[in-house]
């Protein structure tokens, strides 16, 4: 019969299209150089999720039925919610996540949009925000419930995490359906504005808070609290089911994306600048190229609008206090370095060859492209900032202090961090999709663990002295923070200038 | 010899290694004002490498090479003031317009007056139209056409194209014939890589044949001529 026919071959389609997620797979992990770091990485990123998913549950008052433990307890609801947030706009962002086989190099092959479909969702944790906000999720659970229930109910909230990112997908790749139709982008915007104007509402009516406690994630908290039993099997089993269909469900709006063209790609490739007037100088020249580089890009146009705008915006409704905001600029800008800034050359493409042609000293571009990393993750964590600071009242001389430290200190962190790694593993990619990386998935996922340690220690360093009386303290700390980044930059900028390694770089991002 | 006989590019023993790998494996070259040279051979020969090189974007490993009288390994911003260079991958910043790209080369090149060239340029290529346009979306000889206008701009005193002709049209081509000539008639050295015999010899007064990195031939454009010299060709590559 046709129908069954048909069925069948659904059916055999789909399981090839899985089945060629694990050959992807594969023809990632054989292209790994360096296999002793990655999985010293993996190792890191596993050793820390355990830790943030354990230690907390050793601390004083861990477990206990009042004070701060309940607090977490009682704002694990929002939490989990807030995860899937994060995890629908992140998707969103990147135009339905990322890609297992970059579009470039997947053309030649038949490989199915299911296939890619599953690829994203496997590679949606290798995001910085991702991983910030699991580890968050795990230590306020390790630290509000009871240790006796401790591995049943992590058990839960990492099916939770699993759920909430293939419920994102889903999400992100209808949005991504609708935005590939002929109004698709003003459709999309039209929608952000108006969610947007309701979460405003919501806020400025004062019911934020209610509509938070009747979120039915409260019920998924409470079913897993008790520990192993009926109320986690049913609460388990459903978030297993809500898994299952989602990945399904998620194959259908991402055929439909795969059949229409990405409109606003389009536009930018074939978009016109009129001529300006001649840079004022060579330095001017180089930064206004490197501008255009970063600016006209899809990701990262979309990437920036998350970043500065999304912490920004969960600072503002949680209320955060000036003291708290120090871990902003961190989170900001490590994601703005996993835009571009962490395979900087990566800029030029295959103009890089032309570029190093250029009569003009490596110094100097070297300077140009880091000012331009730099102003763009100034840019976006001072618009971070200003959004958390709305609500937050007048800071104190310590707190005020503390946030200026804790932002020079991380961003010259990652900018350094940026440049040296830009130069020692330099990638040839292609960032014209809005699903583009600067760096292979695993390489990413590095860089990403990296990154978030590094920048959220400082942060919480910087945090504590925003409570202590003395402003001068944050100016006398961040200064060997800055002397240290500084000289890591210095040394990122003589690899830059040695001519063997500077060609290796040209021509590896060139090729 | 006289001055005028003496090479604006001379390349003794040029060896270039990445890693393991030797792309250029001991190449000699000797090209001259006023004329122009062809680097012909297979894929892998080591011309792009070697035109890496002349334009001071890959330092080489060993040998001496230099150009308009200036070091490689020693200066080579100054080879760079004085050197011409269409790249065989692409060539060209994403997200900048060609005239991005010309003022860039203009800004860094301390050139006056350029403009008018820049347009003349573009429009013998029939760029003209897309001066503005962001060069993402070009076709592959789109973009080809416009390296060699970036190239040619400055009137360099080396002129090095790589693969110029891959993937043109016929009106391109010819524009890039025309660019060839009139360098050389300005007194311009210059280089030209491809694989493409017949327009090696129509640009080319000479021919130097590369096999795995390293030259195995120096013969005039004619001898390489019609089927003799296709006959030839072929031997030298095999």
């Amino acid at each position: 019969m046709p129908t069954a026919a048909s069925w069948t071959e659904l059916l055999r389609g789909q399981r090839r299209a899985v089945a060629d997620v694990g050959h992807l797979l594969a023809f990632r992990a054989a292209t790994v150089r360096r296999r002793s770091v990655t999985v010293g990485l993996v190792a890191t990123f596993l050793g820390l999720t355990a830790g943030a998913a354990v230690l907390p549950a050793f601390a004083t008052g861990a477990g206990s039925a009042e004070g701060y433990a309940l607090d977490a307890l009682l704002l694990l609801p929002s939490a989990l919610t807030g995860f899937l947030v994060l995890a629908i706009v992140s998707a969103v962002a990147s135009g339905g996540g990322r890609e297992l086989l970059a579009r470039e190099h997947a053309v030649a092959y038949p490989v199915s949009p299911t296939t890619d479909h599953l690829g994203a969702l496997l590679l949606a944790p290798l995001n910085i925000a991702w991983l910030l906000q699991g580890w968050l999720l795990l230590g306020a659970t390790a630290y509000a419930v009871e240790g006796r229930h401790l591995a049943a109910v992590q058990l839960g909230v990492l099916l939770w995490l699993a759920a909430a990112t293939a419920v994102a997908q889903v999400v992100a790749w209808a949005i991504e359906a609708v935005r590939r139709t002929r109004h698709g982008i003003a459709t999309v915007r039209t929608l952000g504005v108006l969610v947007a104007a309701v979460l405003v509402h919501l806020q400025l009516t004062g019911r934020t808070g209610a509509v938070l406690d009747a979120l039915p994630t409260r019920r998924v908290v409470v079913g897993l609290q008790d520990g192993f039993g009926a109320a986690w099997l049913a609460t388990v089993g459903l978030m297993l089911w809500v898994l299952l269909v989602a990945l399904v469900l998620g194959a259908v709006p991402a055929h439909l994306a795969a059949r229409r063209t990405p409109r606003d790609e389009l536009r930018v490739e074939s978009g016109t600048h009129p001529a300006r007037a001649l840079p004022s100088s060579v330095f001017a020249g180089l930064v206004r190229t490197d501008r255009g580089s970063v600016w006209r890009a899809v990701p990262m146009r979309r990437g920036m609008l998350v970043l500065a705008i999304g912490p920004g915006v969960v600072a503002l409704a949680g209320d955060l206090s000036w003291s708290q905001m120090t871990i902003l600029p961190g989170l900001v800008a490590s994601g703005g370095a996993l835009l571009f800034g962490i395979n900087a050359w990566c800029l030029d493409e295959r103009g890089g060859l032309w570029r190093e042609s250029l009569p003009v000293p490596p110094g100097q571009v070297f300077a140009a492209r880091t000012w331009v990393l730099t102003e763009f993750l100034l840019v976006a964590s001072a618009l971070t900032l200003v959004l958390a600071g709305l609500r937050a009242g007048v800071p104190s001389a310590p707190e005020l202090t503390a946030l200026l430290c804790t932002w020079v200190v991380v961003v010259l962190q990652v900018v350094s961090a940026a440049m040296r790694w830009s130069s020692r593993r330099p990638f040839s990619v292609d960032l014209r999709s809005a699903r583009a990386t600067p760096a292979p998935p695993a390489a990413m996922v590095g860089y990403s663990t990296k990154l978030a340690v590094a920048t959220t220690l400082t942060s919480l360093v910087f945090s504590g002295l925003a409570r202590l009386p003395s402003w001068e303290l944050s100016i006398v700390l961040a200064a060997p923070f800055v002397l240290w980044s500084a000289v890591r930059l210095l040394h990122a900028r003589d690899a830059w200038l040695e001519p063997v390694g500077r060609a290796r770089v040209v021509t590896t991002v060139a090729a | 010899m006289t001055r005028e006989r003496e090479p604006v590019v001379a390349v003794q023993g040029l060896h270039v290694r990445f890693g393991e790998v030797e792309a250029v494996a001991g190449v000699d070259l000797a090209a001259y004002a006023g004329h122009s040279t062809a680097l012909l051979g297979r894929n892998g020969a080591g011309k792009s490498t070697t035109m890496r090189v002349l334009a001071g974007v890959v330092p080489p490993t060993a040998g001496t090479v230099v150009v308009a009288g200036h070091d490689v390994r020693a200066s080579p911003l100054e080879v760079k003031r004085r050197v011409g260079y269409c790249p065989d991958v692409g060539g060209l910043v994403p997200r900048a317009t060609p005239w991005e790209h010309l003022q860039l080369s203009a800004r860094l090149r301390r050139l006056d007056g350029w403009e008018e060239r820049a347009r003349d340029l573009l429009e013998r290529f029939e760029l003209g139209d897309v001066a503005h346009r962001v060069t993402t979306g070009f076709s592959h000889g789109m973009g080809r056409r416009l390296s060699v206008v970036l190239a040619a701009l400055h009137e360099p005193e080396v002129l090095l194209l790589d693969e110029p002709f891959d993937g043109v049209d016929p009106i391109g081509v010819e524009a890039t014939l025309d660019v060839v000539n009139d360098a050389r008639s300005r007194g311009a050295c210059v280089l030209v890589s491809t694989h493409l015999r017949e327009l090696a010899i129509e640009a080319c007064s000479a021919v130097l044949v590369l096999r795995g990195g390293a030259r195995v031939a120096t013969v005039t454009a004619g001898e390489m001529a019609g089927e003799e010299g296709a006959r030839a060709y072929r031997g030298l590559l095999d």
